[in-house]
């Protein structure tokens, strides 16, 4: 009987339905000052921290760029993996998803709520960081916004599935601040968000191009600059059509963690509190 | 067509079997109250029928729908109050049903709902202010929202005060009264007294005993007890219409009773016997079978850890 397990993530969905529990966690959101000092303080802090990169090199590049565009996908942990695991830990340790379920809603509407409204935060904290880049920290403009945006959307996907599944292994909403560490962790030092991959030896080079946000941040710099920044890329400047066909590795790892994620939330991931 | 049907269910945790096998119907328009101990199995078995779990062996249907595979077509017909749901603490009283209004097709008004539970006054407190009384009221009005053809009440008056109490059963009879049917979990037997057509006792995940109040009360007896006098021995205690003394000690006395069908031939006997034999009678007490008494005569059958 394992009823309080994730049964479905993919059942008919009501955008009407959808949009209510958005509704709700938006308003939620705005009134719990710890959620929204890490979903506008945090960006706003690593923002910051660029203007203190300029001038120095890194990689080949102006190094605000560099861990700017890193930036453009880290900010993906905070905003979407980070969240979505203290909401649905504190939610299920309070019994409020229970109450959630007692109702009209399906699951997935309950789910898809709360990521459209941490997928939004992160798309919008995103553009502004562009903007903040193209214009302050004197950076061209995304040469191709198109796969910056799809990369960002399978981001949010697959970050979504991991924090539901590490949701179901955080015991209270406390520890969500510690089991979200291997993941913000391996995201900061290993997927080249700050530090270029190419230093790295090759077999290391290769299994850090295998880590979750590793994808994004090769599709996302790869699409602003229109060069091609995949693991082991050259760099040099390649077209629209090009910079997709380099970037079918990292969405292939994206769709190996989509698998991952699916698998690892519907065996992990509870409704209820363990002691119910 | 029964608007609820639960046939031989089955439920298990790991080891522990906590539904054994207990089949029973609701018609449209009944109330039927499920009666039992603490872990008797009751919230299992509503959250059963509630679609949260899925049934580990055996049929339930509510409305005809499977409600475990069905839940989407069902749902919007059933009000559901948990025994324990949480409300989300910032929230007001008003901003927690809008917020619900929003999830719920063809919803009541808020104002309504918050008039039929009681709450008229507290649309501006926030959740996390309300007593528990108060809060299992909210969590009726959110059940009610969406005018529920079958309504689950799991214990719905734990923590209200005696007049909250009955302001709720009052709400309760009015919904029946117009076709809602019910399904009532309680520890208070006068609530299940109050309000049920038809009830089951469960203990240790089985219906022990079912009908209706007359029904189950009816098979247990009226009960006639006194202090027996001092003079005279127990084995010189009358027969009441066929009926015999059992002893009991009480505070160093003993204490006759008697289990009778029927409380006026029985008195009657008695108190010509002890007319006749000069005696007064102290403590002399004569009451019809209570549901109390059928429950403790249920919990006490099979005390924890027997073997069936």
């Amino acid at each position: 009987m394992n009823s309080s397990r994730l049964k479905d993530l993919v059942q008919p969905m009501s955008l009407s339905h959808v949009l209510a529990v958005a509704r709700l966690d938006l308003t939620l959101l705005l009134r719990n000052r710890s959620v929204l000092f890490s979903v506008v303080g945090m960006p706003l802090l690593f923002g910051g921290m660029l203007f203190g990169f300029r001038g120095q090199e890194t990689g080949g590049l102006d190094m605000a760029l560099f861990a700017g565009t890193g930036y453009l996908a880290f900010f993906l942990v905070f905003a979407v993996f980070m969240n979505l695991v203290s909401v649905f830990t504190a939610r299920r340790e309070d019994l409020t998803l229970k109450r959630l379920r007692s109702g009209s809603l399906s699951d997935s509407e309950v789910f898809g709520g709360s990521l459209v409204v941490s997928g939004a935060i992160y798309l919008i904290q995103a553009l502004l960081l562009v903007v903040v880049l193209g214009t302050a920290l004197g950076g061209p403009w995304p040469a191709n916004p198109l796969l910056m945006l799809a990369g960002m959307l399978a981001g949010v996907v697959v970050f979504a599935l991991l924090a539901f599944a590490i949701s179901g292994l955080t015991p209270n909403a406390d520890m969500a601040q510690l089991t979200v560490v291997p993941v913000m962790f391996a995201s900061m030092a290993g997927s080249g968000v700050m530090f270029p991959l190419e230093f790295l030896p090759g077999a290391a080079r290769e299994a850090a191009g295998m880590l979750p946000l590793s994808p994004l941040v090769d599709i996302v710099r790869t699409g602003y600059f229109g060069q091609d920044h995949t693991v082991g890329g050259t760099q040099s400047d390649i077209g629209f059509v090009e910079a997709w066909i380099r970037c079918l590795k990292p969405f292939a790892v994206f769709a190996l963690w989509t698998v991952v994620g699916l698998w690892s939330a519907r065996r992990w991931f509870r409704w209820e509190p363990r002691h119910a | 067509m029964q608007t609820i049907l639960v046939n031989e269910l089955r439920q298990r945790y790991g080891d522990f079997e906590a539904v054994g096998g207990i089949s029973f119907e609701v018609g449209e328009g009944e109330l039927f109250a499920l009666l039992g101990t603490n872990g008797a199995g009751k919230t299992t078995t509503l959250e059963t029928l509630e679609g949260f779990r899925n049934a580990g062996s055996g049929t339930v249907r509510v409305l005809g729908h499977d409600p475990y595979r069905e839940r989407r077509a069902l749902r919007p017909q059933l009000g559901i109050m948990l025994q324990e749901a949480g409300f989300f603490a910032d929230l007001t009283v008003a901003e927690t049903v809008d917020q619900w209004r929003r999830f719920t097709p063809s919803p009541r008004e808020r104002d309504e709902v918050l008039g039929m539970v009681g709450l008229p006054q507290q649309t501006e407190v926030r959740t996390r202010q309300l007593s528990g009384g108060q809060k299992r009221r909210l969590d009726l009005a959110l059940a009610l929202l969406g005018r529920p053809r079958v309504l689950f009440l799991d214990e719905p008056t734990t923590g209200m005060d005696p007049e909250a109490r009955h302001a709720t059963w009052k709400i309760v009879r009015e919904l029946v009264a117009d076709g809602t049917t019910v399904l009532l979990t309680t520890h208070y037997l006068e609530e299940a007294e109050q309000l049920a057509d038809r009830l089951a006792i469960m203990h240790r995940g089985r219906i022990e005993v079912a009908g209706t109040v007359a029904d189950v009360v009816a098979g247990q007896g009226d009960r006639i007890t006194f202090r027996v006098p001092d003079r005279v021995p127990v084995s010189d205690l009358p027969t009441l219409c066929g009926a015999v003394a059992d002893i009991a000690v009480e505070s160093g006395r003993a204490v006759a009773g008697y289990r009778v069908q029927g409380l006026q031939a029985s008195l009657y006997e008695l108190l010509r016997w002890a007319e006749h034999h000069r005696l007064e009678l102290d403590g002399l007490q004569a009451r019809s079978a209570s549901l109390e008494d059928v429950f403790l005569h249920t919990a006490a059958a099979t005390p924890e850890g027997a073997v069936r």
